[in-house]
C-alpha cells in the first residue's frame, strides 16, 4: 500500500464525516435552532412546541444527516416518515384537534355567544395578508396558506398549507408556532395602541352558569352548523367537536384522558420534531420563507387589531359594554391570548378578571380560523 | 378534398396539442371562432363547437397546468386560474348551435371581491352558530329559572308546614 492509497483512504473516510461539509448556512440554522431552544427553556415560551421544533432545526442542519431524505431502497428516513404520515397525510393536525376538544371547556363561549363575532373579526389579518402576499408575487394558493398564519392556529395552518401549498409547510408551520409562542410579546403593545384607558377598565358581568345539557348539545350543534356550511374543514372540526363531546358526556373518561394527555403528547413530539426538521438551511435561507416569517408578524398584528376593533364596533350597539382587551384573544392561541387579555386588564385594574370573558373570543377564534381555512380550501383546493 | 379538409379541421379541434389555436393573455383558445366582444380585459368568442367539444378542448389544452380549477355549473363551466398568469378565467357557455368562450384578465377586483366575500362568510358561519346557541341558552336559562322558582316554593311550603 502506497502513501497515496493511505491518503485516499483517509480522504474518503473524511468525506463521510459532516465536518468537511460544514457551511455558514449550518451555523445560521444552528443559531435559529438555539434561539428556539432558548425561548423554550429559559423564557418558557410554548416549550412543548418550541423545544422539539428548536431541536429539530438543530438536528436536521448537521451536514449529511439522514433524517428527511429517503433510503437507497426508497423508504423514508426517520423524521421523513413522521413528516409524511403525520403532516402530509394530515393526521397530526386532526389528532391535535381531537385532544384540544377533549381539553376545552366551551362554557364561556356558550354563556356569551356574542363573542363568536369577535373570533370572526380577528380573521381580518388573514385576508389582509392574503392581499399583501399576492402583491409580493405569491400564487393565490400560497397567499391563502400564508394568510392563515395570523389566525395563530398551528394545526389549522398545517392543514391548510398541506392542502394548498405543501412546499411552504415548513416555513408556515414554523412562523405560526413561533408567533403563537410570542403572543405575550406581540399583543400587549397593540392592545394598548387601540384602546383607551377607560375602555381597558371596563368590567364585565360575571358569566352565567352553563348547564351540562348545553355543554353536551354544543358540539352537536357546532358540528351541524360548521360542517354543513364549510364541509372542507370537517376533518378538523369533526374531531374537535368529537373530543369535546367525549369530555362533556363524562361517560368515556378513559378515552378523554387518553385524547387530552397521552395521545396529545405523542403527536406533539412528532409534530414539533417534524416541523423543525423541515427547516433545512437550503430550504429556509431563501427569500420566500424569510418573507413569510416577516409577513407573519404583520398578519398576527392585524388579526389582533381586527379582534379589538370588532369589540369596539359591537360596543356601539350593546347595552352592556365589553372590554376591548378581550378582542385580542380572538386570534386562536388558546389559552395564551386569553391570559394576555387578563394580564393587560389587571395592569389597569387589579380587580378586573377578564380571563373567562376572553376565553369566549379565544375559542371563537379557533372556529373562525378553521372556517377561513375551510373557505380557502373550498375555493382553491383541488 | 372536402372530406380531407373537414377531417383536418375536426382533428385540429379534437387534438389541441396538434392544433395551433389562438390565445388571449396566454389563455388557450380553440382555432377559429367569431369575436363577439373584445377589450383589453375580456374576450368573448362564439364557436361552432358543441359545449362538450369545447370542454374537451380545454381539458386537453390545460392538462398539466398547475393551479387550474374547473367549476361546473348548470349551463356553463368556468375554469379559474390561481397562479400568476395574466388571465383569470375562461367561461364556456352553451349557446344556440355552438358555444361561447369568454376569457377574463386577472384583476384585483376579483381578488378583493372574493376575499371580502370570504371574510363576510366567516362572520356568516359564526352568526349561524350564534343563533342556535342563543336559542338553546335562553331555553336553558328559562328552565333553570323555573326550577329555581319551584325549589324556592317547595322550600317555602316546607318551612310553612314546619
Amino acid at each position: 500500500m502506497t502513501a497515496y492509497d493511505i491518503l485516499e483512504m483517509l480522504r474518503s473516510t473524511l468525506q463521510t464525516m459532516g465536518i468537511l461539509n460544514f457551511t455558514w448556512k449550518v451555523v445560521v440554522m444552528w443559531g435559529i435552532g438555539s434561539l428556539f431552544l432558548y425561548l423554550a427553556i429559559v423564557k418558557k415560551f410554548e416549550p412543548l412546541l418550541l423545544l422539539p421544533i428548536g431541536f429539530g432545526i438543530f438536528l436536521v442542519n448537521f451536514p449529511l444527516v439522514p433524517l428527511m431524505g429517503t433510503t437507497e431502497a426508497g423508504y423514508p428516513e426517520l423524521i421523513r416518515a413522521f413528516y409524511h404520515y403525520g403532516l402530509e397525510w394530515e393526521i397530526i393536525p386532526c389528532v391535535i384537534f381531537l385532544g384540544l376538544g377533549a381539553m376545552t371547556d366551551f362554557g364561556p363561549l356558550i354563556a356569551n355567544p356574542k363573542t363568536l363575532l369577535v373570533g370572526a373579526g380577528a380573521q381580518l389579518g388573514v385576508f389582509v395578508t392574503f392581499t399583501g402576499t399576492v402583491l409580493a408575487g405569491f400564487t393565490l394558493k400560497e397567499a391563502a396558506s400564508v394568510g392563515i398564519i395570523g389566525g395563530a392556529d398551528g394545526p389549522t395552518t398545517i392543514y391548510l398549507t398541506q392542502h394548498l401549498a405543501p412546499q411552504l409547510l415548513g416555513a408556515n408551520a414554523l412562523a405560526a408556532y413561533s408567533y403563537m409562542a410570542m403572543v405575550p410579546l406581540i399583543q400587549p403593545p397593540i392592545m394598548r395602541l387601540f384602546t383607551s384607558d377607560s375602555e381597558r377598565r371596563i368590567k364585565m358581568r360575571q358569566l352565567r352558569e352553563v348547564s351540562k345539557t348545553e355543554k353536551i348539545l354544543y358540539p352537536m350543534i357546532a358540528s351541524v352548523v360548521i360542517v354543513l356550511l364549510v364541509p372542507a374543514i370537517a376533518p378538523l372540526m369533526g374531531l374537535f367537536m368529537f373530543g369535546n363531546l367525549m369530555r362533556e358526556s363524562r361517560v368515556v373518561g378513559r378515552l378523554t384522558d387518553t385524547a387530552e394527555n397521552a395521545l396529545m403528547n405523542i403527536v406533539t413530539i412528532f409534530l414539533g420534531l417534524s416541523v423543525g426538521c423541515t427547516m433545512h438551511a437550503d430550504k429556509f435561507l431563501s427569500a420566500k420563507p424569510l418573507f413569510i416569517f416577516g409577513l407573519g408578524i404583520i398578519d398576527f398584528a392585524v388579526c389582533t387589531t381586527g379582534g379589538i376593533l370588532t369589540v369596539k364596533l359591537m360596543n356601539l350597539f350593546l347595552k352592556e359594554k365589553m372590554n376591548p382587551l378581550i378582542g385580542s384573544a380572538g386570534v386562536s392561541a388558546v389559552p395564551m391570548s386569553a391570559r394576555v387579555s387578563q394580564v393587560v386588564g389587571q395592569q389597569y385594574d387589579k380587580r378586573n378578571y377578564l380571563l373567562m370573558h376572553a376565553m369566549g373570543p379565544n375559542l371563537a377564534g379557533v372556529i373562525g380560523t378553521a372556517a377561513a381555512a375551510g373557505m380557502f380550501i373550498a375555493m382553491f383546493g383541488d | 378534398m372536402k372530406r380531407f379538409v373537414l377531417l383536418s379541421v375536426m382533428l385540429m379541434i379534437l387534438i389541441p396539442s396538434v392544433s395551433r389555436g389562438d390565445d388571449f393573455l396566454g389563455a388557450p383558445l380553440p382555432p377559429g371562432g367569431k369575436v363577439v366582444f373584445q377589450s383589453g380585459t375580456r374576450l368573448e368568442k362564439s364557436y361552432p363547437l358543441t359545449y362538450e367539444e369545447a370542454i374537451a378542448f380545454y381539458k386537453e389544452a390545460l392538462k398539466g397546468w398547475e393551479d387550474i380549477k374547473f367549476w361546473e355549473r348548470k349551463r356553463e363551466i368556468k375554469i379559474e386560474e390561481y397562479n400568476v398568469r395574466p388571465w383569470h378565467s375562461i367561461t364556456i357557455q352553451k349557446a344556440d348551435g355552438g358555444s361561447t368562450i369568454t376569457v377574463r384578465k386577472d384583476s384585483w377586483t376579483w381578488i378583493l371581491g372574493t376575499l371580502t366575500m370570504r371574510f363576510i362568510g366567516v362572520f356568516g358561519v359564526l352568526v349561524c352558530l350564534y343563533i342556535p346557541l342563543s336559542i338553546v341558552g335562553s331555553i336553558s336559562g328559562r328552565i333553570a329559572l323555573k326550577k329555581k322558582a319551584q325549589q324556592k316554593r317547595e322550600n317555602k311550603d316546607h318551612l310553612d308546614a314546619a
